[in-house]
């Protein structure tokens, strides 16, 4: 009974030193793959400016979207935007995106810088542009639908 | 306890006096003493304007070269169309264009235009359409008490936008190595709002930068595809709407390929809210593609308004008559 014991309190020394081993394992340090930005889903505007002045309110932005999908985008209930028509979009740099172009079917490609930060715990796309005169310059913020 | 002090009556008379004079003779920098200029002009001309200067050049430092500020419309292209000289007891020289690159001491940053703006604003005009051109002499001076008096001669070529235009233009003066600052030695800096200027004989729609208007347009210059933010102030003259508190937008588009659509009803969509309960001002901001339900391919070039009260009967138009304010859809 007493050897039964001792063997008990073995294994339990040896449990505790192999964990106490595991804990000191030294950490990888290898860089981490960036993960690639994935914009696909369906966009909303939660903020707008114009030349500065905030228009959020002023405009009905509430039904229009900008969609993303596998390399294509769609505007739904357009408003005034980087372009008219639906087509084609690429990111600059998959990893660490500043640029995004836009490329209407049957229209020439248009670039943009873009922004991706995490406002909230929530992925905000701010893309700025000049639909109309190029002294007019437009700011929406985007927020995924649903998130 | 003995004083070490000892200023008797007399002295402390003279001191006081010397510090007095002091004061007085160290006040103030660069100063417009006053502007000759035309008070109209026809789109095109260019005319001729005087800013004569003082500068008392107290305290020390330098050698500073002196800045000169003109705020215009920014359609007139000021930096291609202006061009400025100086005569000094110093000697004359010539007046060029402050590159961007070169930033004034104290803007934090800014450039001298934005600087300009930023101090001095619209000095006195309405349109959020001006902009501040920046000039700097060819010659610095320092600052060592010698007075200095002389004249800007400014060539302005006026209206390159083609618009009639009523202006107040302003000037301002300072010193490379002051700017818009005062200290002990005074103000290094003056600036001179001048009464309202015309320019006659354009195409272009009047612009009136001087006095309230019934109604503005945000952005001053837009096109069709840009959003448009119509405000009319109830506050500028008594109307037939004065009273109605629910006024409406009653406008006709003219497109590229001369065809017209009018948009005059009463529904939300037309509404104009009231900015604040009790602001008298009334705003409506739309796309004019989507509000005109302007086809692919046609673009607007013209709009004619009138702002109605909720029957659509009472209605009021450029400069409270029955005549439609107009607005065309331009960027230049």
């Amino acid at each position: 009974m007493k050897n039964i014991y001792k063997i008990k309190k073995l294994h339990f020394l040896m449990v505790i030193i192999g964990l106490m081993a595991a804990s000191c394992k030294t950490e990888s340090v290898l860089p981490q793959k960036e993960a690639l930005k994935d914009i696909s889903g369906n966009w909303q505007v939660i903020k707008a400016t114009r030349n500065g002045t905030d228009l959020t309110t002023k405009v009905d932005f509430t039904q229009f979207r900008l969609k993303f999908d596998a390399g294509n985008y769609s505007l739904l209930n357009k408003l005034p935007f980087l372009v008219e028509k639906d087509g084609a979009f690429a990111l600059d740099d998959p990893e660490y995106p500043y640029k995004i172009t836009f490329t209407a079917s049957g229209g020439q490609p248009v670039s943009t810088a873009f922004t991706y930060p995490i406002v909230n715990g929530k992925r905000q796309l701010s893309l700025s542009f000049s639909p109309g005169c190029a002294n007019n310059t437009y700011v929406y913020v985007f927020q995924k639908v649903g998130e | 306890m003995r004083s070490y002090l000892h200023i008797k009556g007399k002295n402390l008379w003279m001191i006081c006096a010397c510090v007095v004079l002091g004061v007085v003779l160290a006040c103030c920098g660069e100063i417009i003493t006053g502007v000759d200029q035309p008070s109209t002009a026809t789109v095109g001309s260019t005319i001729d304007i005087t800013v004569h200067i003082d500068i008392p050049t107290v305290g020390d430092g330098g050698p500073d070269n002196l800045i000169l500020g003109i705020l215009m419309p920014k359609g007139w292209k000021g930096a291609q169309n202006t061009t400025v000289t100086y005569k000094s007891p110093l000697g004359d020289g010539t007046m060029s264009i402050v590159p961007e690159s070169s930033l004034p001491k104290n803007g934090g940053g800014l450039t001298w235009s934005a600087y300009m703006k930023k101090t001095f604003g619209l000095a006195g005009n309405l349109i959020d359409d001006m902009e501040w051109v920046p000039f700097q002499t060819d010659k610095a001076y320092t600052h060592n008490g010698t007075e200095i008096t002389g004249d800007l001669h400014v060539k302005l070529k006026v209206g390159a936008d083609g618009n009639n235009t009523l202006v107040k233009l302003g000037y301002v003066i300072t010193d490379t190595g002051n700017g818009f600052t005062s200290d002990g030695n005074g103000t290094y800096y003056s600036q001179l709002s001048t009464p309202c200027f015309e320019v006659t004989g354009g195409t272009g729609d009047l612009v009136d930068f001087c006095n309230p208007q019934l109604t503005i347009i945000d952005p001053p210059k837009s096109l069709d595809n840009d959003f448009v933010t119509l405000t009319f102030d109830g506050n500028v003259v008594a109307t037939p709407l004065t009273g109605n508190t629910e006024l409406y937008l009653c406008a006709t588009a003219y497109t590229s390929d001369n065809k017209t659509i009018e948009v005059c009803e009463q529904t939300e969509k037309t509404k104009m809210a009231q900015t604040s309960a009790t602001s008298n001002k009334y705003q409506l901001t739309f796309w004019p593609k989507e509000f005109f339900n302007v086809p692919d391919g046609q673009t607007i070039v013209k709009m004619e308004y009138f702002v109605t009260d909720k029957t659509g009967t009472t209605k009021v138009g450029y400069g409270n008559t029955l005549s439609p304010f107009v607005y065309t859809f331009k960027c230049e």
